[in-house]
């Protein structure tokens, strides 16, 4: 440093910043589930046009799904070019009102030969929503979902519903099994019906 | 004979209901048993009659049909659900669209009185409460009381915080009642901390906390 | 990934077609990374958000890494740019979790200060982003002042008054809960 450090206080506040600071165990892993979706030295430029949605979808994962949500909204428009083999395609994406924005889900199970997604969004049918593996036994997928609050769970190997860890538990009658809820914001477009 | 009847049941039904209450139904084909589905029908059919969604009421039948529930369960929870949609529909209006009465249902279903729905609807006129909704239903199955999860989206969604933000207060709820703070605690400490931050919105760093005056809770 | 390949290595990989050895960039990074982005948001899932999409970004835009062995002070630009648009978003609740958690139960133990931690970031989020900025890039990553004008793309002399009146802000915030503490 060019300056003398002058101030203790300073030097303490600086000392306290610098040390570890937390960060979730899966971070690097969802990191690189994001990663894979893309090639690298593509889509500078479609950054720069990227805006904020007005239809906001916010996934259970903290906020870090609203990154991969966003991230989805980009490569949306790039798979109509090159379509990935490893996870399905939204079927429309917009940041318009009323429309449908992805929201990723993601369940960490190593040990699951199959994992699924089955919910409102779907008819609660785990053949409608398989899920990808990826290589440290996080299982992901994305679909596009109007605004909305939608119930869900995991259906590991086929027979096991599991709600999801991260997520808020929906209240009511669940059968038994416990779901979880997803929140998606953002205008409607129905006007005084149903979506 | 019983199957006969059953059978004219349905018919009977299938007649009677508009196409789009049929287009709802029709997705309850083969997931669920005859008597199962006509008893769903039914109560889908009335639903609409009062003016609330059909679908949620079908995911409710088609999640119970996944999870090998009975018969007599999955009429139940669809029953109740009705109930609850209803009740959200006094409460928010009959302009509400089908994604508000989902969301104001699962708050009326967590304990949320219908007057915070009624002062959200209230306050908000034409806005979209979704988010507010599912904030409030989501902090009392983390384990914040009914009433202070009301009554803090209320201060908050007044105060001008929206949709994204309101989430990201949930979240933070939850961090700190995973950190071992009680729950009602965490609600009413986060939202003090957000009522003072927006109202430091505008001081000047340069004036410190000693000039700024004491703000009321 | 080798313990001993640099950073340049992992980049040339990457670049070459071997996606896992971003991996090794992530596992090198992400600390200091959550360090400087939970000084500069003051929330930790903001913080976590602003790394991640960092991190991305880097991935996609690694062509316009032009020293590779420079990986780190590369990625910091980026990371310092998240940080300045989600800052741009108004935030609920600058408290910290420990604190709250810690006012409920016994005091917190010894050899650990959550309360002067806490004290500093309530400080922190005080400053002007830019001063704050400025700050931390100064006092918390090290660099200096050529190295700070190149990254945020400002003057050197704008960037020196930036970290002056930090400190002298902080100063004043600080030094009334020092001079309690010392009670």
């Amino acid at each position: 440093m060019s300056e003398p450090s002058d101030d203790p206080l300073i030097a303490r506040v600086a000392g306290e910043l610098r040390r570890p600071v937390p960060i979730s165990p899966d971070f690097d892993a969802r990191v690189m589930a994001l990663v894979r979706r893309a090639p690298p030295g593509r889509a500078v430029r479609a950054w720069e046009w990227l805006r904020e949605p007005r239809t906001l979808a916010v996934s259970p994962l903290g906020g870090l799904a609203m990154a991969a949500g966003v991230a989805g909204l980009v490569l949306a428009g790039m798979w109509s070019r090159q379509p990935s083999p490893v996870s399905r395609q939204p079927s429309a994406v917009s940041a318009s009102a009323g429309a449908q924005a992805p929201v990723t889900f993601v369940f960490l199970a190593p040990d699951a030969r199959s994992v699924a997604l089955a919910g409102d969004f779907d008819g609660w049918d785990p053949a409608r929503l398989p899920m990808q593996r990826e290589g440290s036994g996080l299982w992901t997928v994305d679909v596009p979902l109007a605004p909305g609050r939608y119930q869900y769970a995991f259906v590991v190997d086929g027979r096991r519903f599991i709600a999801d860890p991260s997520a808020p538990r929906a209240t009511g009658d669940d059968f038994g099994t416990p779901t979880s809820v997803v929140t998606v914001g953002g205008a409607a477009r129905a006007a005084g019906g149903s979506l | 004979m019983r199957v006969r009847i059953v059978i004219l049941a349905i018919a009977a039904v299938g007649l009677a209901a508009p196409a789009a209450a049929r287009a709802q139904t029709e997705r309850l084909g083969g997931r669920l048993d005859e008597r199962t589905r006509a008893a769903v029908t039914a109560l889908v059919d009335s639903a609409r009659a009062a003016g609330l969604p059909g679908n949620p009421l079908v995911n409710k039948a088609l999640e119970g049909a996944s999870k090998g529930a009975d018969d007599a369960r999955i009429t139940a929870a669809v029953r109740a659900l009705a109930g609850d949609l209803a009740r959200a529909r006094r409460a928010l209006g009959a302009a509400s669209t089908e994604a508000e009465l989902v969301a104001g249902a699962a708050a009326l279903r967590a304990g949320v009185a219908p007057a915070f729905l009624e002062r959200l609807r209230a306050d908000y006129p034409g806005a979209p409460v979704v988010v507010p909704l599912a904030v409030m239903a989501d902090l009392v199955s983390r384990g914040v009381p009914a009433d202070t999860a009301g009554r803090a989206v209320l201060a908050l969604a007044r105060a001008g915080v929206r949709d994204a933000a309101l989430v990201a207060f949930r979240q933070s709820v939850e961090r700190d009642i995973a950190l071992g703070a009680p729950a009602g605690a965490a609600a009413a400490v986060r939202v003090n901390a957000a009522e003072r931050d927006l109202g430091l919105g505008a001081a000047s760093p340069t004036s410190g906390p000693a000039a700024r005056p004491p703000r009321k809770p | 990934m080798r313990q001993d390949d640099s950073d340049a290595e992992l980049v040339q990989r990457v670049l070459g077609g071997d996606d896992g050895a971003f991996a090794g960039l992530v596992a090198r990074h992400r600390d200091r990374g959550i360090r400087f982005a939970m000084a500069m948001l003051g929330d930790a899932a903001d913080a976590e958000e602003a790394l991640q999409d960092a991190f991305v970004r880097a991935y996609r835009g690694l062509r316009g890494c032009r020293e590779p062995g420079r990986f780190g002070v590369w990625f910091l630009r980026i990371l310092v740019n998240r940080c300045r648009t989600r800052g741009a978003r108004r935030r609920t609740g600058a408290m910290f979790v420990h604190d709250e958690a810690a006012l409920e139960r016994a005091a917190a133990p010894r050899g650990d200060d959550p309360e002067w931690r806490e004290e500093i970031e309530r400080a922190l989020t005080r400053l002007d982003a830019l001063q704050r900025e400025a700050f931390l890039l100064k006092h918390l990553e090290g660099l200096d002042y050529e190295e700070m004008a190149r990254l945020t793309g400002a003057r050197i002399p704008a960037l020196k008054m930036r970290v002056k009146r930090a400190c002298d802000h902080l100063r004043v915030l600080l030094r009334e809960v020092d001079d309690v503490r010392a009670e």
